[in-house]
């Protein structure tokens, strides 16, 4: 249906080798971010593809929690997993904000920034003296954000929270998982990655507030809030009927067929959202008459329980005969939905993944090539970029003081000496990678 | 100054973010137009609903019969026509309709696009390009315009061209993290039929599109008032969605290995997950060492933190079976209440440490629970046409621009009078005569 040279003339536009000889929507803006493990920290990284100039304070040291956090204690030369890929384009910095030197630090750097992302306790930073009512009156520009499980205040605010807490409170635990099972977990920090990516709408918007009127603000950021809003029909559908929505395995009860199929040599999902699909599907399914049968003709009809179970039943039967490639050759074909269940070993030889830049390969001048999930939207003039990952502790903080806050090379170590600032503590996730020569990857390295 | 002292901070800033007085405040987009073209789409949908509940002027063009994804709802249940699905993604927009496919209609398309800031679709790549009002030709009339497509496999590289629908769960099977949520066979030789790969319950993947979506337009928005350059911007909602996974590509590029799915544990942090208790479901953690010695104290276990006192012996599936266990043992001795006095008891009053507990919510509890409503978290909307509704509000309380819900939704067509007159000056001769073209 397309015009013969659409699909060029859009590799062309938004050709992903050519990331780096464009600009960047937000190489104007710089964030200064106090956060542990994710909620808190994808927010910058997110926004730190665009281009913003990324502050990550940590405690001189041990530095985030998250650099213990990688999958059954697997290291990759050195560092975790969970760190390493949310640290992304960070400049790593140490300040111990319970100082009052480090405080007047924090506060030098809040003063020359844009944003403020943080994810503590409601009320830490205030107490600390570095929140919103101080910064505000030292930079009254500056776009403030906190993130946490229930906001900074109303009757939950006591309770502390975590991903899995926000899935549960919210209960999106509930309505995911197969009814004779427990409420399931996503297998993802989904509130945390979920949450932060939605905190970075809310710190955007307010940019853009900012463009208009010069005026900063707060934004107060709850994640199960966030799972809440997304969970699509379910509070108009209570509200309406008065029944509860409960889980339903892998069928999507709002939309026939939509549903995860075994088929000879894998799992597929196969949907059929629209009319003109449906009848892709039954004639893909040497079927055509499906789609006139009064049980299935219309998508509300289809949508009710028995027929319904119907059709699942036939478009399960016709998927175990099935090869995927036969499935997706069809689907192809005939315009209607079907993807295997994928994993990281399928998205690693992807390769329109790799050339869309989500398979993503990054050149970190200390880890060398890491692959990694990378660029989610393509953008034709401003693309998005990665160019290191999460480092050791501290490693920028001569080039990050020096630079923006003109500090001495005398009053960094007058700093170190009495620890508002340091580098790494010598365990694993926080120091270098044994082969590191000790000058890969440091800015300003002195010969 | 004087005041900072006097009041707390949860007092200030309830009295500065309180959604009560959003309607009161400016709004961030409110200089901004939106056409929305999304169809069978959720992800579209959603992407101008956070537009247009910070104010964006959102018109909403549909096919002179609806889009098919005013059928999205659970067993075909309908409110007043139109679907629960859509009708909690229609908030704040303008709904006119207008058929694309016909050389009138891409006429009229081509003459509001040129005065909006941004476009969103989520047709087959190609599909508004090959009716003349694609990016191309858009741009021609209006350079600052940002035009946002939607679509699983996007608008290039290999798969961009194959012809598939989008659809939520698809979706989610590409993204990566289907295979990493669900149960393990306890029996691998004899699976039940439930221990598979499992979707998220609600359209995780179509609602992170949006999500990505959302935040590339306001970027580039950003960009444009630097720069006065708009943009093409393309969205796969699979993409989207798999960015978020915790880790995946690196750990296949070191250990040739797929992250295996392990239901409700996690394999970065013991113990996180879910306990059966009592009365229902606890969720409990302590993972940093200083939190698992305090869980082992509180359920009187100095025993379990010996055996195993570091993150690395709590990362292994076996170990955390035993653990599961012998937590469970306790658990199941409490019921929810008693086991989260007793956490929060040890956190308050001894302190070492912090273990986390919190409560497996069923949805009905979630939207009877009172601290939802007190933030207007969720929020009772006396809508014109569908009259009293419940609707989620959007997670951000802000102090100067908050966003906020007006309406919930329109029937198709409903602000065709209006749209067209206020953009074209048309009035009812006008429309009839378009409508007799089945134009509109």
């Amino acid at each position: 249906m397309a015009k013969p040279d659409y699909f060029k003339w859009a590799e062309e536009l938004l050709d992903p080798a050519k990331t780096f000889e464009k600009p960047e929507a937000l190489a104007d803006i710089k964030i200064v971010e106090l956060c542990t493990l994710i909620l808190g920290p994808s927010l910058p990284s997110y926004l730190s593809e665009f281009g913003a100039t990324v502050f990550k304070v940590e405690l001189p040291g041990m530095g985030d929690t998250m650099r213990s956090l990688t999958p059954f204690a697997k290291f990759f030369k050195g560092a975790a997993l969970g760190w390493q890929k949310e640290a992304r384009n960070k400049y790593h910095i140490t300040i111990d904000v319970h100082a009052e030197e480090g405080k007047e630090l924090f506060k030098e750097l809040v003063k020359r920034s844009d944003v403020v992302v943080e994810n503590l306790r409601a009320g830490t930073m205030d107490r600390w003296g570095i929140g919103y009512r101080q910064l505000k009156e030292i930079n009254p520009r500056i776009i403030y954000i906190a993130l946490n499980g229930f906001g900074q205040w109303g009757p939950y605010l006591e309770r502390p929270s975590y991903d899995a807490i926000a899935q549960s409170e919210s209960g999106m635990a509930w309505i995911t998982g197969f009814p004779d099972k427990l409420p399931l977990k996503s297998g993802i920090w989904l509130a945390d990655y979920y949450g932060g990516l939605m905190g970075a709408v809310g710190v955007l918007a307010a940019l853009t507030y900012r463009d208009k009127t010069g005026k900063g603000q707060y934004i107060e950021f709850s994640q199960a809030e966030n799972l809440i809003r997304a969970m699509d029909w379910t509070w108009l559908y209570q509200h309406l009927t008065g029944k509860q929505r409960e889980r339903y395995g892998n069928r999507d009860v709002s939309i026939c067929p939509a549903d995860i199929f075994h088929c000879k040599d894998e799992l597929v999902a196969i949907a059929a959202a629209t009319d003109e699909q449906f009848k892709g599907l039954c004639q893909a399914m040497g079927r055509p008459e499906l789609a006139e049968d009064p049980r299935f003709s219309t998508h509300l009809e289809r949508l009710k329980e028995e027929n319904a179970v119907e059709l699942l039943k036939i478009v399960a039967s016709w998927a175990s005969e099935k090869t995927y490639e036969e499935i997706d050759k069809l689907a192809c074909e005939y315009g209607f939905a079907a993807n295997k269940v994928s994993n990281s070993k399928d998205h690693f030889y992807d390769e329109h993944l790799r050339k869309r830049n989500f398979t993503y390969v990054v050149n970190d001048p200390i880890y060398g090539e890491v692959t990694i999930e990378g660029i989610a939207p393509k953008l034709s003039e401003t693309p998005g970029r990665i160019r290191w990952l999460g480092k050791p502790v501290g490693l920028d903080n001569e080039y990050v003081f020096k630079r923006f806050l003109g500090l001495k090379t005398s009053k960094i170590k007058e700093l170190q000496e009495k620890k508002v600032i340091g580098k790494w503590a010598d365990q694993i996730g926080r120091k270098p990678p044994e082969d590191w020569d000790g000058k890969r990857g440091v800015i300003l390295f002195n010969k | 100054m004087t005041e900072q002292k006097e009041i707390s901070w949860g007092d200030w800033i309830k009295a500065h973010d309180d959604p009560a007085d959003n309607r009161k405040k400016p709004e961030a987009l409110d200089h901004i137009t939106v056409l929305d073209c999304s169809y069978a789409n959720i992800a579209g949908c959603f992407a101008t609903s956070v537009l247009s509940e910070f104010g964006a002027e959102v018109i909403r063009i549909e096919p002179p019969e609806g889009d098919p994804a005013r059928t999205f709802t659970p067993w075909g249940l309908t409110h007043k026509d139109t679907g629960l699905g859509y009708l909690n993604e229609g908030r704040n927009k303008f709904h006119i309709t207008l058929d694309l496919s016909k050389p009138e209609g891409q006429d009229i398309f081509k003459k509001l696009a040129k005065n909006v800031d941004i476009v969103v679709e989520t047709y087959k790549p190609g599909q508004m390009d090959e009716w003349g009002i694609g990016y191309r030709d858009l741009q021609k009339l209006n350079p600052g315009i940002i035009y946002c497509a939607i679509y699983t496999y996007g608008q290039f590289g290999p798969k961009a061209s194959c012809g598939k629908a989008d659809v939520d769960i698809v979706d989610q099977a590409y993204s990566g993290i289907t295979a990493v949520t669900g149960e393990l066979p306890d029996d691998p030789d004899n699976p039940k039929p439930s221990e598979v790969p499992t979707k998220q319950g609600n359209w995780m993947g179509w609602y992170a599109g949006g999500g990505w979506a959302a935040t590339a337009i306001l970027a580039a928005l950003h960009f444009r008032n630097l720069t006065g350059k708009g943009q093409f911007i393309d969205v796969s909602p699979a993409e989207a969605f798999g960015r978020c996974i915790n880790y995946g590509l690196t750990y296949y590029q070191e250990f040739k290995e797929v992250i295996p799915r392990v239901g409700n544990y996690d394999v970065g942090v013991f113990p996180y997950t879910y306990f059966k208790c009592k009365d229902g479901f606890a969720f409990l953690s302590g993972f940093s060492d200083i939190n698992w010695k305090a869980l082992c104290t509180i359920i009187n276990r100095p025993d379990l933190q010996q055996q195993y006192p570091t993150i690395f012996d709590r990362l292994n599936l076996d170990n955390m079976k035993v653990m599961y266990k012998e937590i469970e043992k306790w658990t199941m001795e409490h019921t929810y209440d008693e086991i989260y006095e007793a956490v929060m008891d040890y956190n308050k009053n001894i302190g070492e440490g912090v273990v986390v507990p919190g409560r497996i919510s069923a949805p009905m509890e979630t939207m009877k629970a009172e601290n939802w409503w007190v933030r207007m978290t969720f929020e009772k909307i006396d809508d014109p046409y569908y009259d009293e509704l419940v609707i989620a509000n959007q997670p951000w309380k802000m102090t100067e621009s908050p966003p906020r819900v007006k309406w919930v939704c329109r029937p198709v067509g409903a602000d065709n009078e209006y749209v067209y007159n206020v953009k074209f000056g048309w009035g009812p001769e006008q429309l009839k005569e378009l409508k007799e073209k089945g134009v509109i």
